[in-house]
């Protein structure tokens, strides 16, 4: 019976021979056919095109996207970048407040829709500032609880915190470091522009953006349209442009269910480390006599429903955090997670995560009422 | 560090080119390389470094020892104590968990627990292909085939050399012994261009192609229950149209690297998806791997000298064994298994004459045959295999419209197919013919450069994790 396996150490290799010489070895290194092999002046062309046509198009790719700056890395703002600009825009707001805002709300772009006038009427407290910002983590509300403390040293605040994972730290947003007001609280924590950087400007997803905001650019709408308030709550007319109001709120879910079933199901676990900011928060806060009121964000029903069956690592890991803090500071915590509890409604999201306006409402009574008197004065 | 990453491209290669070439004498460059590579290797995990060490230690002194002496027994006992220390390294770190791991749950399917320790070690990467390079080298001194070297630092740069040191290819002492011997005394334009040509296309390939296919196949794969006939054959084809444009972008990169840095390597994929017969595919798919398990494994076995039946064995447990080399898994020995079989097999019918003489059939029913066995190789257990096998013979139907839409967007059923005719019948990398005019270079560099900007979130290579 025949080998199915080649017989010889070079069969199947084209141009080999059973018993190759030495010469012969490197040939069948060589097998490609270069045709024009003879002609070393072609290849000296051939050599010098590619790494030239590389060094220009990388370049070229890097000139664009570091000019533009769609993701504020760098800092130049000759463009306003692709991500939104609020955690500059509440820094400036703060110092800008005359009178200390005693309700405080912090957390990422699930908690912009507060009204800290609207949670005025629910406690009696006079004054209030937004502070939630795109993305926020626990970075964040350390910066902007600090820089609030800085302009009124002397005035008590309450605090409402919007939570997710985010409690911990995945590394500081850059403009957040970027900003002369975060400066004094980050330390050496903070980041500036480094060579993983460069990176992220050579690649496409920045490419992308930077088209993106050149282009909005030319068509006249160059600055962003969501604003602000003086209390860091969202303008009227800004709430039709928030980027989170997904067009089709079924297709937001679906996508956000296909991206949670997707994910993978054993993450690098948390480290010490990355719970820094939130212990400092806290500490700080129970320092000044607040007693935080740490709400867990809700969540579109279908996708609350799959991830109460589906154990998700990020959600258990800051759990067992905040039952862990709770020996050592002071606060209080509403589960806002399911919208059942406090009377939600699926059509009054705008996206599978993100409440509007008539839920937030909604949901402030619920914390209000929920928050053992930490809110009421 | 992987060859796709900015840390490599832009951090490793520019001074290791530039440090190579500026130092033209040979023991200051081999030297160099040496460094490079150990520098390289530990990037990911110095902690292992040693481990590579005293393997090339251990077989260095071992087939100088050999070739030493002509008394068959002290030879005998070195390459025993070579091939006991390698395979002990291999075995520890690749399979103790699997064994003792398969030895508790026999004990628990038979009513008594055997428990054993439940042992989480860390697979040093690239094990099982510098530990394949260096075993080939004492085997082959052993045999008399090759003289050792007593040159130290051209057995550790053999041994280590970055381009084929994390996944291969497999390359042989006798294949790079002249090269090391007397290396290139200059980076001429055609090696320059040659390397950046088989370097392009390696990224293309990985970053451009298989990249793409990726997070498809992986939706399809962790959704098997969902799937219907088609979906369940989308996730086979695109699995074996990655695995090939990942792990052939991989060996493209390291032939082109080596050019660069004044090597040769041997082709390690040569159109596998054309082949005829499973026998043929073998000949064509991860070559170098081939090649050594038939040198050292089949043919010491017996190879085909031996009459049908004991071929059929011998083709059997070779292919158990290069299955069990993929990984420490039993979804990796079925597929090991299913390969033997099919070799058996085809030789038995082939010696009867009941092959099909048709080019077309032979074709397609070996692509078939071979997608469907990858479906074992990539599940991450055998009953999701089964469950995708079960679903590509229809019993599960065909999917609705909206169960196709999620799992199999327009993008990825374009790039599908095009793949698919693309492995058929486009020429390879080794077949293409490299003009080297100014107008290819400049559409090479622009390739590389749209490959480069796709790097910013890089994946590891699959055949890393063997």
């Amino acid at each position: 019976m025949e080998s199915s396996f080649p017989t010889s150490p070079t069969e199947g290799v084209p141009g080999s021979v059973a018993d190759p010489t030495e010469s012969e070895r490197l040939h069948r290194n060589l097998t490609p056919a270069i045709a024009e092999l003879e002609d070393p002046r072609g290849f000296f062309r051939y050599a010098v095109a590619t790494l030239a046509a590389l060094a220009v198009a990388l370049g070229a790719v890097l000139t664009f996207n570091a000019i533009v700056d769609p993701f504020s890395l760098i800092g130049w703002r000759i463009v306003p970048p692709a991500v939104e600009t609020d955690r500059s825009i509440k820094l400036d707001l703060i110092g800008k407040l005359t009178t200390n805002p005693q309700v405080v709300v912090l957390g990422s772009s699930r908690s912009r829709q507060a009204e800290p006038t609207f949670i005025d009427t629910l406690t009696g407290l006079k004054t209030g500032f937004n502070a939630g910002v795109t993305g926020g983590d626990a970075a964040d509300a350390w910066v902007m609880v600090r820089n609030i403390a800085a302009r009124f040293p002397r005035g008590k605040r309450a605090y409402i915190w919007f939570v997710d994972y985010k409690l911990a730290t995945e590394g500081i947003n850059p403009q957040l470091a970027e900003d002369p007001h975060s400066r004094p609280y980050l330390g050496n924590r903070s980041v500036s522009f480094s060579l993983a950087d460069v990176g992220t400007y050579l690649g496409f997803q920045a490419t992308e953006a930077s088209y993106r905001v050149v282009k909005a650019c030319i068509e006249g709408h160059c600055h962003g349209r969501v604003a602000y308030n003086a209390d860091g709550s969202l303008k009227g007319a800004a709430l039709k442009f928030l980027p989170e109001d997904a067009p089709s709120l079924k297709a937001s879910v679906a996508e956000k269910l296909a991206a949670v079933k997707h994910q993978p199901r054993r993450l690098p676990p948390f480290t010490s480390n990355q719970f820094t900011y939130f212990d400092d928060a806290l500490a700080f806060m129970n320092a000044h006599g607040a007693t935080p009121v740490i709400v867990l964000n809700p969540l579109y029903p279908s996708v609350y429903r799959f991830l109460q069956k589906r154990h998700s690592q990020r959600d258990a890991e800051a759990l067992a955090e905040l039952h862990k803090l709770q020996k050592r500071y002071r606060f209080a915590v509403v589960d806002c997670s399911n919208i059942h509890v406090w009377g939600g409604k699926a059509r009054d999201f705008n996206n599978a995560t993100h409440v509007n306006r008539r839920n937030m409402r909604r949901m402030l009574r619920y914390i209000v009422a929920h928050s053992d008197g930490a809110l009421t004065r | 560090m992987l060859f796709n990453s900015y840390v490599f491209l832009f951090g490793f290669l520019p001074p290791v080119l530039v440090g190579c070439w500026a130092l033209r004498h040979k023991n200051l460059r081999l030297l160099f390389l040496t460094l490079a590579s150990w520098a390289f290797y530990a990037w990911w995990d110095w902690r292992f470094l040693p481990l590579m060490l005293s393997t090339t230690t251990v077989d260095y002194i071992a087939a100088l020892m050999i070739h030493r002496t002509d008394v068959a027994r002290r030879r005998n006992m070195w390459l025993v104590g070579s091939l006991a220390v390698n395979l002990g390294l291999l075995g520890y770190f690749k399979y103790a968990g699997f064994f003792l791991n398969s030895l508790n749950g026999i004990g628990k399917a038979i009513g008594a627990p055997v428990g054993l320790p439940d042992l989480h070690i860390l697979l040093p990467i690239g094990i099982s292909f510098y530990t394949f390079n260096s075993m080939s080298y004492t085997i082959d001194v052993w045999r008399k085939r090759v003289e050792p070297t007593k040159h130290i630092l051209e057995y550790t740069t053999f041994v280590a050399l970055f381009p084929h040191l994390i996944a291969g290819p497999i390359v042989r002492f006798v294949d790079l012994q002249p090269q090391l011997r007397a290396p290139r005394p200059k980076l001429t334009s055609e090696a320059a261009g040659v390397g950046a040509y088989f370097f392009t296309c390696g990224l293309v390939k990985k970053l451009l192609l298989a990249d793409q296919l990726s997070p498809h196949v992986d939706a399809l794969f962790a959704n098997s229950t969902h799937l219907g006939f088609v979906g369940s054959w989308a996730a086979a084809i695109g699995y074996a149209l990655q695995l090939y444009f990942d792990f052939s972008g991989y060996s493209d990169m390291a032939v082109g690297l080596a050019w660069l840095i004044g090597f040769r390597f041997p082709q390690n994929f040569n159109s596998p998806y054309k082949a005829v017969n499973v026998s043929d595919f073998w000949r064509r798919w991860h070559m170098s791997l081939s090649a050594w398990f038939r040198d050292y494994l089949f043919i010491p076995l017996g190879g085909s000298r031996r009459g049908p039946k004991r071929t059929v064995v011998n083709l059997v447990v070779t292919m158990f064994l290069a299955g069990l080399w993929h990984g420490a898994a039993w979804t990796f020995v079925v597929w090991g298994l299913v390969h033997g079989l099919a070799l058996g097999v085809h030789g038995v019918l082939k010696n009867l004459g009941l092959t099909p003489k048709s080019v077309l059939v032979n074709r397609v029913v070996t692509f078939l045959y071979v997608v469907a066995a990858f479906v074992i190789f990539r599940a991450p257990n055998l009953h999701v295999a089964g469950t995708i096998l079960w679903r590509m013979l229809g019993t599960a139907g065909v999917e609705s419209w909206s169960t196709l839409q999620a799992f199999m967007p327009g993008r990825f059923v374009v790039l599908l197919l095009g793949l698919l005719v693309f492995a058929q019948f486009a020429p390879n990398t080794w077949e293409l013919k490299l003009r080297p005019r100014l107008v290819y270079g400049l559409a090479t560099g622009v390739a590389a450069a749209v490959a480069v900007m796709s790097i910013a979130v890089p994946h590891p290579f699959i055949y890393f994790q063997f």
